[in-house]
């Protein structure tokens, strides 16, 4: 199944893009997801910790099991004011 | 509760905010607070933040945290404006006001509002250095 992946802040400077999309498995998982995504765009590995992901407008774990047509969002934390 | 959430990149103005205000004869506390743009960040001098969102997300997330802020106390309303864009030093990027019975759950609920936000709406800044 098709994922769509949207970049935020200076993650778009990391992967050097604002989306991406990937096929993976229907079982796959964001932490599954992550790891695809560490090997595309080296510099993002190194951001695993601080790494805030979301599938569409709600904040999700690296358990969540991704769905055809999820809109997954990744970006650094926050800081809003 | 009432709520009234702006993110946009027009400049705040403060003198229409207070002019909308609004509130019943039950309520004894009108709190504001502004957040304005220092001229530094860190050790570095800055002439401005360029303030960025994921909009529909960010809404939804000061959705969630009006939910639970009207769970936690008795607001009659609360109103917030955040700038995105370009916001020059000296200038407001945040405005939040917020209408309550009494002082103390006014103040404790802009402060808990203001850190949550800082938590979990999704806006970032990049501080543009003075050239």
């Amino acid at each position: 199944m098709q994922i769509t992946i949207h970049f935020h802040s200076y993650f778009k400077e990391l992967t050097g893009c604002v989306e991406t999309r990937e096929e993976i498995r229907s079982d796959s998982t964001i932490a599954d997801l992550f790891h695809r995504l560490s090997e595309k765009f080296p510099k993002l590995a190194a951001m695993e910790k601080s790494t805030l992901i979301a599938v569409g407008v709600e904040y999700q774990k690296k358990d969540y099991v991704l769905k055809e047509g999820d809109e997954v969002s990744l970006f650094p934390p926050v800081q809003g004011g | 509760m009432k709520r009234q959430l702006t993110i946009a990149t027009e400049p705040i103005d403060e003198a229409a905010l207070f002019a909308q205000r609004e509130m019943s004869s039950g309520m004894g506390a009108a709190i504001y607070f502004l957040g304005v743009v220092r001229e530094s960040e860190g050790a570095e001098k800055i002439s401005a933040i360029d303030y960025e969102t994921f909009h529909k997300m960010a809404e939804h997330q000061f959705s969630l945290l009006f939910d639970e802020m009207e769970k936690r106390w008795p607001i009659e309303s609360v109103r917030l404006v955040h700038r995105i864009g370009v916001v020059k030093v000296s200038e407001p990027s945040l405005w939040v006001e917020i209408v309550a019975p009494h002082r103390g759950e006014a103040f404790a609920a802009c402060q808990w509002l203001i850190d949550e936000m800082k938590r979990v709406v999704p806006i970032w800044k990049k501080p543009l250095s003075r050239v």
